[in-house]
């Protein structure tokens, strides 16, 4: 891939079960033992056979916001609002016509997907919210924030398991490179809400998966037994490296290489045999121009999911890299935990702990690969 | 810079399966938008769509277990490799970008009705399996074996139109030398009702750039173009069917779901697809509009569109009057309908225009079909969010 212009990361912003703020909060919230997941409070989700999660208070999410965000904003658009202008404000970032936004979500506006429903099935067309109804297509946080920060470049979001985050921070450094925009807000947001979660729970596809064992979030562990959902927020400013050094922004790191491909497997499969073909990581690291012995870290997508760790787990050791570190346990499933991990890679470089791998692979076979590092 | 062209196209629509019988439909003029089968309209202002003819369905050689959007997505895009006649070692490389909002809704909210209805949890829960919009990208690349980078882009009535610019942007930066990209949407209640909560919904088969227009009609289809770098076609002698000269993508940052009232956004949208592709307003012929039959839409894009190329410079018509708006799906659709549009040198018309609009100063094609020799095209579409995405297309 042709890499036409380098991407700096200059501000990170971050509303998650265990901080909200920018880096210094994230940078916080990975050095403290992970202590967010908890039994969820927010909802009832007796019978469904799970119980954990890994939630936010509203309590400070209201804070990050004024009163008219709150009144007039659902509760994922307030989440990604948020955790935009954190990033925003970290980077001096100001909107326009160069400035665009990448977003990834694993099941955006749910809740107002069923409010809205509902309201038919309570009273009929006449039960019909047209308040509602935008907030139902999966792109209403985007809008939301496009608006907010006057966002007026192209303004993408990605839907797609487990890897939203980091798919669309690759997609958002990728218009940048192209010179769809000189600034992206890129990340990634979820909220926890009672029917996908007891959805999830009723498709086995949370902690204990069949039943077996404890419930929890043990990532690549031997007795993972699946994963536990978070909410949440993350995102990072990226920026090319000419604009952000020309503005004398503080930046935290680059984005060196970025890949991404589709391995075909079955919908919802994670076949741990299934070999990537189009050597993802690989090209990823070519762009870099480091061999995977160069790299200092890895933050992997694990999540628990044993046929998905395991699957990870292969897929990594064929391109020569193990242990991969996995943020699941700090802050649950979600779509900003792409970002997260983004984020956990850049503080990591800035900080001297040589270029970060960030990996995802999610079933149905979607992975991609960031090389993070210092901005030289 | 890369030269992206088109080397295979894909289509169910309204008027059945592939895209001859979608070209087909355009160049007569049919309106395909009828009283609306597929869920119960009972109460609502507007009754009509329009939809995938039910017979249709069982022809086109996919698994009744998949969701309806699965199954119309998987039948044009099987055409479009069908007709890039792509090897295994191709599709191995090749890119899929989606452009999806609805997902495999329908079914999912008849599991929704039922429990709801039954007050406990069923044990049905395939439907919910396929309930997002990045399902149908998961179909197609397992039974297409497409191994390229894959993305879901959800950003409303603009996502197939995305879908092509962000695939060609991938081939032009050397990602892949080829793309599957398009766009699909099945209709669902909860689209359904929700343009008729906004009253955007005209109870009679749409009217785009009409005096007494009234709202949209809306519809279900997929579409998918095969992109390819013009030199991987050229050196395997495959067929071109046109070329992605250039495409735009903004956003107005102004209202959820009302455009800017001066069309700002959409005025830079299509000003950066001209520019990319090299080419003056001058130079386009025709533009398929996005043209849904709201008020407040085809006002404001008429206004953009006076900006870019001047009062009655270009001939303009929407082809949503004939297939109503399929959402997720229309860029694409409109996509291919602008390429067939060149191909043939035939402008489908907007069909139900009696009165023109006097605050639209073009000649929106009202009728039937005009004979137009052209070489460029422009095809527009916005969506909520203030999404606005233009593609030029060349012969």
């Amino acid at each position: 891939m042709i890499r036409s212009r380098r991407v700096a990361i200059t501000g990170i912003g971050s509303v998650n079960a265990a901080e909200q703020g920018g880096s210094s909060a994230v940078a916080a919230a990975l050095a403290r033992p992970p202590h967010a997941i908890a039994a969820v409070k927010i909802m009832a989700v007796e019978g469904s056979g799970s119980g954990l999660a890994a939630q936010i208070d509203d309590a400070r999410l209201m804070a990050l916001l004024d009163a008219a965000d709150v009144r007039r904003l659902s509760r994922i658009c307030r989440m990604a609002l948020a955790a935009c202008r954190l990033a925003s404000a970290e980077a001096g970032l100001e909107g326009g016509s160069r400035v665009g936004l990448a977003m990834g979500s694993e099941y955006g506006d749910f809740r107002s997907g069923a409010e809205f429903f509902n309201g038919f099935l309570r009273r009929g067309p006449s039960g019909l919210s047209p308040m509602i109804f935008p907030n139902t297509v999966m792109n209403s946080m985007a809008a939301v924030v496009a608006i907010a920060v006057g966002a007026k470049a192209p303004s993408i979001t990605l839907n797609q398991a487990t890897v939203a985050g980091d798919l669309a921070v690759a997609r958002g450094a990728a218009l940048i490179a192209d010179g769809r925009a000189d600034a992206v807000l890129a990340g990634g947001v979820d909220e926890i809400f009672l029917d996908v979660y007891r959805g999830l729970a009723a498709l086995g596809a949370l902690s204990p998966m069949r039943g077996q064992g404890p419930e929890g979030c043990r990532p690549y562990a031997r007795d993972h037994n699946g994963p536990v959902v978070g909410e949440g927020a993350t995102f990072v400013v990226l920026e090319s490296l000419g604009r952000a050094r020309a503005r004398g922004a503080a930046i935290i790191a680059e984005v060196r290489g970025t890949a991404w491909a589709s391995l075909p497997v079955a919908p919802h499969a994670a076949p741990v045999r299934r070999r990537d073909a189009s050597g993802t990581v690989r090209r990823a690291l070519e762009q870099a121009e480091l061999e995977p012995a160069a790299l200092g870290r890895c933050y992997g997508s694990g999540n628990g999911d044993p046929s998905l760790d395991d699957w990870e787990t292969a897929l990594l050791a064929a391109d020569g890299i193990r242990d991969p570190i996995s943020l699941a346990p700090r802050f649950g499933q979600h779509g900003g935990l792409g970002a997260l991990r983004v984020a956990a890679g850049a503080l990591a470089a800035r900080d001297g702990a040589g270029p970060a791998l960030v990996h995802g692979i999610a079933r149905g076979g979607c992975r991609a690969a960031l090389v993070i590092g210092e901005a030289a | 810079m890369t030269r992206v062209v088109v080397s295979g196209l894909g289509v169910v629509s309204p008027y059945g399966v592939g895209a001859k019988t979608f070209w087909a439909g355009l160049a007569r003029g049919d309106c395909a938008i009828r009283p609306l089968t597929v869920i119960d309209t009972e109460g609502f202002r507007s009754r009509i769509a329009a939809e995938v003819p039910a017979e249709v369905l069982p022809t086109l050689g996919v698994s009744r277990r998949r969701s309806r959007a699965d199954r119309i997505a998987l039948a044009a895009a099987r055409e479009a490799l069908a007709e890039a006649d792509l090897t295994p070692a191709d599709r191995a490389n090749t890119g899929l970008f989606v452009g999806a909002v609805g997902g495999g809704m329908l079914e999912g909210e008849e599991w929704y009705c039922e429990e709801a209805r039954t007050g406990r949890p069923l044990p049905r829960l395939r439907a919910l399996r396929s309930i997002l919009p990045v399902s149908h990208a998961e179909s197609l690349a397992w039974r297409l074996r497409l191994g390229g980078p894959r993305e879901t882009v959800v950003m409303a009535c603009a996502s197939g139109a995305a879908s092509i610019a962000l695939g060609a942007d991938m081939i032009r930066s050397g990602g892949t030398p080829l793309v599957l990209a398009g766009g699909v949407d099945a209709i669902t209640r909860i689209c359904f009702m929700g343009f008729n909560a906004l009253k955007l919904l005209d109870p009679e088969p749409c009217r785009p750039f009409d005096r007494g227009r009234r709202g949209m009609s809306i519809g279900e289809a997929a579409a998918f173009l095969v992109l390819e770098d013009a030199e991987h076609c050229r050196a395997r002698g495959a067929r071109v069917l046109g070329e992605l000269l250039g495409a735009g993508m903004t956003t107005d940052a102004h209202h959820v779901t009302a455009p800017h009232p001066e069309g700002e956004g959409m005025i830079r949208a299509m000003a950066e697809a001209l520019a990319a592709g090299d080419r003056d307003p001058a130079d386009i012929g025709y533009v398929n509009a996005h043209g849904t039959g709201t008020p407040q839409n085809d006002r404001v894009e008429a206004l953009a569109l006076a900006r870019v190329f001047g009062e009655g410079r270009v001939l303009v018509s929407s082809t949503k009057s004939l297939v109503g708006h399929t959402m997720a799906a229309a860029g694409s659709v409109e996509a291919a309908a602008t390429l067939l549009t060149l191909q043939h040198g035939l402008v489908p018309p907007t069909a139900n225009l009696r009165e023109p609009d006097p605050d639209v100063p073009f000649d929106c094609v009202p009728g039937c079909a005009r004979p137009v020799e052209l070489r460029t095209a422009l095809s527009n579409s916005f969506g909520f969010g203030g999404q606005n995405v233009s593609l030029v297309f060349g012969r």
